[in-house]
């Protein structure tokens, strides 16, 4: 297990600050993050090592908590603690604003786009999941302004095939929503987790959901859809879900986030304690009652909180990371022998 | 015999008399005295509902003249967000507090009326207190 996550590189990416978050881009060859000091850098490779090939200085007042690209990956959109969204159009190495998405009352914490491409979703410390649609002339209109939740919305993920999206809150909760005639509504809750639930992250298929938590434990989450093998009850036309796994006493601080590899399926977490670990499922183990176990803990793999961790989609195992300590590190992860 | 009996019950359970009679009194006065509070209590917020409901009902109607002959095809989403938000706000049961989905129904109302705005590009700023109602923009 000491060898199974192995340090690449780190860059100070936003210095005397914190970096918040991470995105690659959808071919892999870019990073994007974004921190406290209320800028975005866009990270390469210039043989073996990162450098920074641009930054977006200009368009936020405050921190930019989270960035992400479009399926396309010619647009990047930032969400701020200044209550707006930016989305950038890339030109080479340049970024223009090309329209900021206004509404939300306060600190916008997630931004996330649709797999087509043609949706947006954001959600706020004012409790609301905001849902948007982009047409062909770069145009955006406010498609549902959802208030299911009861405390501020920290995260929101789409799923990776169905124009379906996933949040979670302060309130201890994770929603759903789906689109019902022209309009959305949350068509599930998953109730469970003791505390804040920070991140979300989809397996591969899209049956399974991961959560993380400050109450210190992942939970994975599957689907039912109506009329399913197991038996399990459905009301109406809308699948349920089922909490089949809880990863728990593997962290010792609030978890901020989890990241699932789309390639190898591997599940890397974020924590409190400045760690990172992977986890693998069991190669036997029952669909419907999963095991996971730790394939890799890097202790003082930050020199504070880690909050964010992200899986390349082309380069199995490579895995970037980043911390209140204001740096991005990358790791290659190799699978322990005899597992 | 039976007569001292009841003579020493009288006074041995005085006490007990005294007490169950004052908590019985003040029972019936702090209902009353609830009652009253509580009318109280939900007159002010039925008028708090009641009035930023109002608000958007008002700003609905207005804008459903201004756009009133916007037919184009860019327009549809607006007019049909406003058409649901009036719809909505119509069907609100004012007269029925004990309704289960009362808050579910006002946060719809809420997040149509956000969406509307946001359709419209207005940022309209509401103070809602218990004198009234007021907008600005």
């Amino acid at each position: 297990m000491k060898d199974s996550l192995v340090l690449l590189g780190r860059v100070p990416a936003h210095p005397d600050s914190r970096c918040w978050f991470l995105a690659w881009n959808p071919a892999g060859t870019l990073l994007a993050s974004c921190g406290g000091d209320r800028r975005i850098r866009i990270w390469g490779t210039e043989g073996d090592s990162w450098i920074c090939k641009s930054v977006i200085s200009e368009g936020h007042q405050r921190t930019v908590r989270k960035v992400a690209w479009s399926p396309c990956g010619n647009y990047l959109a930032s969400a701020s603690f200044d209550a707006t969204t930016c989305i950038w159009k890339k030109n080479q190495d340049d970024f223009e604003c090309v329209t900021t998405l206004e509404g939300h009352e306060n600190e916008v914490k997630s931004v996330a786009w649709a797999p087509s491409g043609n949706l947006l979703a954001t959600c706020s410390r004012d409790k609301s999941v905001w849902v948007w649609e982009v047409d062909e002339e770069d145009e955006y209109e406010c498609v549902s302004v959802l208030n299911s939740h009861t405390q501020d919305v920290k995260h929101v993920v789409w799923h990776p095939s169905q124009e379906l999206l996933a949040s979670a809150s302060y309130d201890d909760t994770v929603k759903l929503y789906r689109e019902e005639e022209d309009d959305w509504v949350c068509c599930a809750t998953l109730e469970g987790h003791e505390s804040t639930v920070w991140s979300l992250a989809f397996d591969p298929s899209g049956q399974r959901l991961a959560s993380c938590s400050d109450d210190r434990t992942v939970r994975i989450w599957r689907q039912y859809p109506p009329g399913n093998e197991q038996g399990v009850a459905c009301s109406g036309s809308d699948p349920n879900w089922k909490c089949v796994c809880t990863l728990s006493g593997f962290h010792s601080r609030t978890i901020y986030d989890i990241a699932w590899c789309q390639l190898t399926g591997a599940l890397a977490t974020a924590c409190g304690d400045d760690a990172i670990r992977v986890f693998e499922e069991d190669p036997n183990s029952d669909p419907q009652q999963p095991t996971f176990s730790l394939t890799a803990h890097l202790h003082q793999a930050h020199s504070q909180d880690v909050n964010c961790v992200a899986w390349n989609p082309k380069e199995p195992g490579l895995l970037a990371s980043c911390s209140d300590d204001g740096e991005v590190a990358f790791w290659k992860y190799q699978r322990p022998e005899g597992l | 015999m039976a007569g001292s009996q009841d003579m020493f019950d009288a006074i041995v359970m005085a006490d007990e008399r005294f007490h169950g009679e004052g908590y019985r009194e003040g029972y019936e006065e702090g209902s009353s005295l609830g009652v009253m509070e509580g009318r109280q209590h939900g007159s002010l917020q039925g008028a708090r509902i009641g009035s930023e409901i109002g608000c958007y009902q008002g700003f609905a109607f207005a804008w459903k003249c201004l756009l009133h002959s916007c037919t184009a095809e860019k327009d549809s989403r607006k007019m049909k967000v406003l058409e649901s938000l009036i719809g909505m706000i119509q069907k609100f049961p004012y007269d029925d507090p004990t309704y289960d989905k009362l808050h579910e129904d006002l946060d719809k109302i809420r997040g149509k009326f956000k969406q509307f705005c946001s359709l419209l590009n207005v940022q309209p700023d509401f103070k809602i207190s218990a004198e009234g109602s007021g907008l600005s923009f």
